[in-house]
């Protein structure tokens, strides 16, 4: 049997367990690592966790189901159930067991009873979302998501995934209205910026590429490190004008103090 | 149309780069080292994205880019290849279509690979890929009897032996080089490993 990750990586049970709360902080999706640190934490050092325990077995549980896990799935779901006996929190969890198994049409019924005791659990909507976009229904993904987003308008994670699921439909001038939002309400992130100018750069035509190269510039300016920003600049840069010539000599000589060669 | 053989390393990157990103649809380009003429033989790949696969301006980069190595290693972008997120569905999207079409205008015989998610798992045993060519205009599905796969066994199982020891963990693709530029997405590294495992009777690396 491998060592553990304990003896691997020479870290306590404190450190694993301030490891996890870290990609619970920052949303991470390393479900194969959090598999591996949160199945040993709880298997060898549960009496130590105190009440932080719960919220492990949730974010293990989600992770193992990520990785086809649902022994160790079960196995939290099953303590999360006894501790919690009507949370609507752990009733989320139990559907999204069943979306693993591909028991979509169970899974919804969990969903709707979650709603229909209470109709303002955004969770709940967002996972009978995800169902259809499993189910490859992405036009009633779309129109659910639009539907959700009149409600809860500020939903930031929302329009995000708007915007994912209007591109992969090449609806891009639909996609660049939810970038647009978020670029109202998150105007330094830099990442918005980018896949805005990405958007337009794809639909094409020299007001769109004005844009494009208007908010490259603007993800540069706010991350000076952003590649694609930066090769979407230079790409836009070789196009004929003396004043398009100008910009492309700058965007080579950024490339060049960062050491970077286009070969 | 000819006969297109898969490699063992263009098979084992495109399977490690789905494993990689087993949530997201990835695409990425099919080349070949040998020369036109007969058979398109298909010897490696360069993995590409895993976001935002519809979106052109780091697809026309990395176009770009693949191109002058190609150039400069004599291969040629012979195709292109591209897995679902939604594993269910495995046929071609508007989007590659629209850059396995590019593809064919510099190479005549240009094939598009679909990798199937549904089939990838250790008990099907055969290859999880459908093959189209390009026929009157359109990509119409290839004669399997065409698509030739030396050694498919060994290929599998240094598949899988790469798979469990995490080797996936280290495929660079296009996106990932553009996270952190220092990272090689031609993948040198990976295609050692792989000829480490392949058999020396396996002269089609």
């Amino acid at each position: 049997k491998m060592a553990s990750i304990s003896e691997m990586y020479d870290v306590g049970w404190e450190e694993m367990r301030d490891k996890l709360r870290k990609w619970r902080e920052d949303n991470c999706r390393n479900s194969e690592q959090i598999v591996d640190v949160g199945e040993e934490l709880i298997s060898e050092h549960a009496s130590k966790l105190g009440d932080d325990i719960w919220i492990i077995y949730e974010q293990v549980m989600i992770a193992a189901l990520d990785c086809s896990r649902d022994d160790l799935a079960l196995t939290c779901l099953q303590e999360l159930r006894k501790q919690f006996p009507d949370s609507h929190r752990v009733k989320r969890l139990s559907g999204m067991r069943l979306e693993a198994l591909e028991r979509y049409d169970e899974a919804n019924k969990h969903y709707d009873a979650i709603l229909q005791d209470d109709p303002t659990n955004t969770a709940a909507r967002k996972r009978k979302i995800s169902i259809l976009k499993a189910q490859g229904k992405s036009t009633e993904a779309i129109r659910e998501l639009n539907e959700y987003l009149e409600q809860f308008v500020g939903d930031q994670e929302a329009w995000h995934e708007l915007s994912e699921l209007y591109i992969n439909e090449h609806d891009y001038g639909k996609a660049a209205f939810c970038l647009e939002e978020l670029m109202m309400t998150n105007p330094h992130n830099h990442l918005y910026c980018e896949q805005y100018a990405e958007v337009k750069y794809t639909q094409g035509g020299l007001e769109n590429l004005e844009l494009s190269r208007k908010y490259f510039a603007q993800a540069l300016r706010l991350n000076n490190r952003n590649m694609r920003a930066l090769f979407g600049l230079y790409m836009l840069a070789g196009r004929g004008t003396k004043e398009n010539k100008c910009s492309m000599k700058a965007v080579e000589e950024m490339l060049e103090s960062m050491q970077i060669t286009m070969s | 149309m000819g006969e297109v053989e898969l490699s063992c390393r263009a098979y084992i990157k495109m399977f490690l780069h789905s494993c990689l990103f087993p949530r997201c649809s990835i695409n990425g380009l099919l080349l070949s080292s040998s020369p036109a003429g007969g058979a398109v033989c298909v010897t490696d790949c360069v993995p590409m994205l895993h976001s935002h696969l519809p979106l052109a301006p780091i697809t026309q980069l990395a176009l770009t880019q693949v191109d002058v190595w190609c150039s400069q290693t004599q291969q040629r972008i012979v195709g292109y290849y591209q897995a679902n997120a939604c594993v269910s569905d495995s046929s071609p999207t508007q989007c590659a279509l629209k850059i396995a079409d590019k593809i064919a205008e510099q190479f005549d015989n240009a094939v598009l690979l679909m990798l199937d998610g549904g089939k990838m798992s250790p008990d099907y045993r055969v290859p999880p890929i459908v093959m189209y060519e390009r026929k009157d205009s359109r990509w119409m599905l290839k004669d399997k009897h065409t698509i030739m796969l030396r050694q498919w066994e060994e290929t599998r199982a240094i598949a899988s032996q790469m798979l469990e020891s995490g080797d996936h963990m280290l495929l660079v693709d296009f996106d990932s080089h553009l996270d952190d530029i220092t990272k090689d997405w031609t993948n040198q590294k990976l295609n050692t490993k792989i000829a480490e495992l392949a058999s020396p009777a396996n002269g089609n690396i």
